[in-house]
């Protein structure tokens, strides 16, 4: 459905790129996550396939048309739903609804169906008389999101949206997000919860100083990454046994009684259990197989804070 | 429409300084100033008397007392009992007499205004000039063997002066009184005053990612402005009758002079426009304190401060007629004072359409280039 051409975007023209050179493909139909450390260049993408921003240089093409023209023809097709709670908290649930959608220039009656449906579809009925700033958190996310769909969308861009809720509405969101997903409509979903993307999304990129730096399906970057050993040994390793090892292992790293292989074949694991017996060194823990999708995003993103 | 306490405010503020104003200020506005004041005679001769009896004879002086000595008089002067003291020195008829120039001190409280003082001092030269003309026309009558010469004068009071101000037609119409200055005054810094409401409103929405929705969702910026533009105009103008009826009703009850709308459909639609333009140039300086300030609380400082800076300098908080000369000029600088200028125009002057548009086009201009200006911030901030 999106085709995303090496987008190049920066805030000023001396600044470093906010975008430098990102392409992607996201389907109809799917839940796209989008990973990245702050200041990765996640919301500039956001801001761009929103409208929010001019595209600089690249582009984006919507069922193979340009963007522009296809908001022109569908312009209620794309709902942002920001990360704060991006509604009116002196108005009811009902008021926020109706408002949103009568800014969209809907006739009053596809307007009350609109709105009745984003009511129904965040479970909202129970608290629709209700002033929005009265709300819970979790209520508060699933306003946050109903709004977003009183438009009736074709995408939905979901920035971080359950920061701060309970894990029952949480999971409500997630279970949310794969029912739209699931009925036809895209989602371009960012988060910093490894376990939400992998709950939710079916491809994911990874993100960092305005370039792709992943992207996949979650299973292929789980899973299509080599196995890594790590030994945590009850002395350290002898020395006679490791001149051995990294002349046969030249990336083993080691570090007091830990032992790390960043890549390791399953058939090489019986012989170094036996070598290490045979100097004596006990195995305390072992861990093996693919890094999950938080190590591989760590790898990638390196370990230093941005902010 | 919800924030009633931010409602209340912008009525209950302009409501209460109209009250307090209009009667704090009745006095000093619209009575006759009168002063109590004493005569120290150091003469006590007939001619000295006569002059004692000439500023008897003045309305504004209130109170005739008799000093003892110069140190009695000074003692009165410093407990309030009178405004200020004559003292008419030993020898002034004599000086008089022999063609000398006498010379008269008056003690004063240095509380007292220095046009309060030069009033006094005025009234006090022409009891004393009427005083030396009666005795130079007497000592003239003895001289030509003519005494009805003395009696040419006695009787003779300076001529009644009274106050009005012109209107455009030609009409003439009274001075206003308190509650006239103050129901506009106070009205338009109320007015000015949504720059506190309207502004949280617009960064509360731009710190949400509220405006960032609704322009992803294709809203265009002038509905959005549209938004904010007519539910504060229309505050704007129920404070304006609010605050008329107020001046009109609650005023009078609490002792004040009642607040008078002028006559006619066309003065009346000219104060209407007044407030139209009022409100267009404090929804759009209050858009544009929202467009440069980073949070509410910033906006309520650069607001409030800004609105009171141009209360002061727009003959606010002083009306302009109060402030000298030197200082009345620099009132222009303020759009409160156009604000005030029109107003005056079609309450005071019963000015028309025309008459008004002077000050109403400076004030939608303002708001206008204030509106144009937080555009431009606002779309520079968003690239």
């Amino acid at each position: 459905m999106i085709q995303i051409d090496r987008l190049h975007y920066r805030y000023r023209a001396a600044s470093p790129p906010a975008l430098d050179g990102v392409s992607l493909d996201i389907g109809r139909g799917s839940v796209y996550g989008l990973l990245g450390p702050n200041g990765a260049g996640k919301t500039t993408l956001i801001s761009l396939l929103a409208g929010l921003r001019p595209l600089q240089e690249g582009g984006i093409t919507l069922d193979g048309e340009p963007l522009a023209l296809w908001r022109a023809a569908h312009p209620t097709a794309i709902a942002l739903v920001p990360q704060d709670y991006a509604f009116y908290s002196m108005l009811t649930v009902a008021e926020n609804l109706d408002f949103f959608a009568g800014v969209q220039g809907f006739p009053r009656r596809q307007r009350r169906e609109h709105c009745a449906a984003a009511l129904a579809f965040a479970c909202l009925e129970a608290v629709a008389g209700r002033l929005a700033g009265e709300l819970s958190g979790g209520l508060r996310r699933r306003l946050n999101l109903a709004i977003g769909l009183t438009g009736a969308p074709d995408l939905l861009l979901l920035d971080e949206p359950t920061v701060g809720v309970d894990p029952q509405s949480r999971r409500f969101l997630l279970d949310a997000v794969k029912r739209f997903a699931a009925a036809g409509g895209t989602v371009l979903y960012t988060s910093h919860y490894m376990e939400e993307v992998e709950a939710v999304c079916d491809k994911v990129a990874i993100i960092d100083d305005g370039k792709v730096l992943l992207a996949g399906t979650l299973a292929g970057m789980k899973y299509g990454g080599a196995a890594a050993l790590r030994l945590e040994l009850a002395r350290p390793l002898p020395e006679a046994l490791a001149a051995d090892w990294r002349g046969r292992f030249p990336e083993m790293e080691t570090a007091k009684t830990t032992v790390a292989f960043p890549e390791f074949a399953a058939d090489a694991l019986a012989p170094i259990f036996s070598e290490l017996a045979a100097f004596g060194v006990a195995v305390e823990q072992m861990e093996y197989g693919a890094p999950n999708l938080e190590q591989v995003f760590m790898q990638l993103t390196r370990h230093s804070l941005r902010d | 429409m919800r924030d009633r306490h931010g409602l209340a405010a912008l009525f209950i503020m302009p409501a209460v300084f109209i009250l307090v104003m209009s009667l704090a200020l009745a006095e000093p506005l619209t009575a006759q100033q009168t002063a109590a004041y004493a005569v120290l005679d150091l003469d006590s001769t007939p001619v000295s008397r006569a002059l004692d009896d000439e500023l008897r004879a003045v309305d504004a002086f209130e109170k005739h007392a008799r000093a003892g000595d110069e140190a009695d008089a000074r003692r009165r002067v410093e407990a309030g009992e009178v405004l200020f003291v004559l003292v008419i020195p030993q020898g002034f008829a004599r000086q008089i007499d022999d063609n000398r120039t006498p010379t008269l001190r008056v003690l004063f409280d240095p509380a007292t205004p220095r046009a309060l003082q030069e009033g006094f001092r005025h009234r006090i030269e022409a009891a004393a000039i009427k005083t030396w003309l009666t005795r130079a026309l007497e000592r003239l009558g003895e001289e030509i063997m003519l005494p009805e010469l003395r009696g040419a004068v006695e009787g003779v009071g300076a001529p009644e002066i009274v106050s009005e101000t012109t209107g455009g037609d030609g009409e003439t119409f009274a001075p206003p009184s308190a509650v006239q200055q103050n129901v506009p005054a106070w009205l338009i810094f109320s007015m000015f005053f949504v720059v506190i409401p309207l502004s949280a409103v617009f960064i509360g929405e731009r710190q949400r990612g509220t405006l960032e929705r609704l322009f992803a969702q294709r809203t265009p910026f002038g509905l959005v402005l549209a938004g904010k533009f007519a539910p504060f105009v229309l505050i704007n103008q129920a404070q304006t009758v609010v605050m008329a009826a107020i001046g009109r009703w609650v005023v009078p009850l609490c002792g004040g002079e009642a607040f008078t709308l002028p006559d006619g459909g066309q003065a009346i639609a000219s104060l209407w426009l007044v407030s139209l333009a009022v409100s267009a140039a404090a929804v759009g300086w209050a858009l544009f304190i929202a467009s440069i300030a980073q949070s509410s609380e910033q906006a309520t400082v650069l607001g409030g401060a800004g609105n009171i800076i141009m209360g002061t300098i727009g003959g606010i908080m002083v009306p302009r007629f109060v402030m000298p000369a030197a200082m009345q000029p620099w009132t222009r600088l303020s759009p409160m004072d156009w604000a005030l200028e029109g107003f005056h125009q079609a309450l005071l002057r019963q000015g028309g359409f025309i008459d008004v548009l002077p000050a109403a086009s400076a004030l939608v201009c303002f708001g206008f280039f204030a509106l144009m200006a937080a555009v431009f911030l606002g779309r520079r901030a968003r690239n």
